[in-house]
């Protein structure tokens, strides 16, 4: 219990933030303090990232996420030109004999779909934030992105989850 | 201090696997809507074959006309995992529960589900044990007595855990079960030196590990 307390005063002094070097994905427990939370990302509550760019916002699952889920084999994704709304499901990532839904995180229309996911599903384990992003949206207001929490928000809220 | 959890346990006869699936999306519903609490389904299913989200309908090695002929459906569902049979003697559990209250994520919650397996196997002197990576599902050696295939959507658990007591299992022939060549299945009856208890029993023992494994602190009993 004490190490679990200070790795997660660790993470939170360190901020662990990471440009796109992944590191391995230690074995044990307390490994999920460690989830990496890039700054200048949107999140939900329900674990997936967006990033704004323009008139285009990325969206995939976070490091948190993925090391929960377990290794993903399979992923399901919309076609472009799909409409998406914020909490809805735009798709689903299957590991471990689990599918699980992905919620949009914005509304909007589906412009691109990453293609690599199909042959390489594992991308989302090993690069959550860059080569494992899953769809690209138009958004349709993006004053949506307003309500979603930043990386300090979203560091908190992985904290208190894994508290449990 | 720890929260007071209860789980409504629900039992059934055997039922059809789309009158399941129904209620299920129904309970995963309520439950996101926050109408209702954790609760677990417990039932048989009549002859049933189903597919997961990734239709690999290549492991079903006969017709669909040769199952209507042998009494059995198929059915594609949304749940992770391959192929699979349910049937009667076969126990079948559907939790709907919400994850972040539990605290578990997919990958634990898979886990929790093999582990209650185990252990009422064990009640049976049966020594099970969870299969290597990518062989999820409980084994006796390399023979598969406990499948598992989960949904979860927003953060809601809906399908679960597939436990043989004594299902037929020549209707296992015409399937690569869970996509698995060059391994078998088994049954409790199989493995077991001991008289088993009418299923009814089995199937509460599954629940009160599943509630002590999930950490729930009683259960409230429906019979349907």
């Amino acid at each position: 219990m004490a190490l679990k307390l200070w790795a997660s005063s660790a993470a939170n002094a360190l901020r662990i933030s990471c440009s796109g070097a992944r590191t391995p994905f230690p074995a044990f427990s307390i490994s999920r303090c460690f989830s990496s939370v890039i700054d200048g990302l949107k999140y939900t509550s329900s674990h997936e990232w967006v990033k704004h760019e323009g008139s285009v916002a990325t969206i995939g699952i976070t490091d948190h996420a993925q090391g929960h889920l377990g290794e993903v084999v399979f992923v399901e994704l919309p076609e472009s030109g799909v409409a998406v709304a914020k909490g809805g499901s735009f798709g689903a990532v299957e590991s471990v004999k689990a599918t699980s839904d992905v919620n949009s995180p914005v509304s909007g229309e589906v412009i691109e779909v990453n293609p690599k996911l199909t042959e390489t599903p594992g991308l989302i384990n090993s690069s959550p934030y860059e080569d494992g992003w899953m769809i690209k949206v138009k958004p349709s207001d993006p004053s949506e992105l307003n309500s979603l929490m930043g990386s300090k928000e979203y560091t908190k809220l992985c904290e208190e989850e894994d508290a449990h | 201090m720890r929260l007071q959890r209860s789980l409504e346990a629900c039992k059934f006869g055997i039922i059809n696997y789309f009158d399941a699936l129904k209620l299920q999306e129904r309970l995963v519903s309520d439950r996101k809507s926050g109408k209702i609490l954790d609760a677990i389904l417990s039932l048989q299913h009549p002859p049933t074959y189903t597919l997961g989200k990734r239709q690999t309908d290549h492991n079903l090695l006969v017709s669909e006309a040769d199952l209507k002929t042998m009494g059995a459906e198929l059915h594609y569902t949304e749940r992770g995992g391959d192929i699979t049979f349910h049937g009667p003697r076969q126990a079948i559990l559907y939790p709907i529960v919400s994850l972040r209250d539990i605290g578990f994520g997919a990958r634990n919650y898979v886990e929790g589900l093999e582990s209650v397996m185990i252990e009422v196997a064990s009640f049976y002197g049966v020594n099970a044990h969870a299969g290597k990576t990518g062989e999820t599902g409980v084994w006796v050696g390399d023979r598969k007595i406990g499948a598992i295939g989960v949904r979860i959507s927003s953060g809601i658990t809906s399908h679960g855990l597939a436990f043989n007591i004594d299902p037929d299992l020549r209707y296992f022939k015409h399937i690569v079960p869970c996509g698995i060549p060059d391994k078998g299945v088994t049954s409790l009856k199989r493995e077991t030196e001991m008289e088993l208890p009418p299923d009814e029993v089995i199937h509460e023992q599954l629940i009160h590990c599943f509630a002590k494994v999930f950490r729930f602190s009683d259960i409230q009993w429906k019979k349907q």
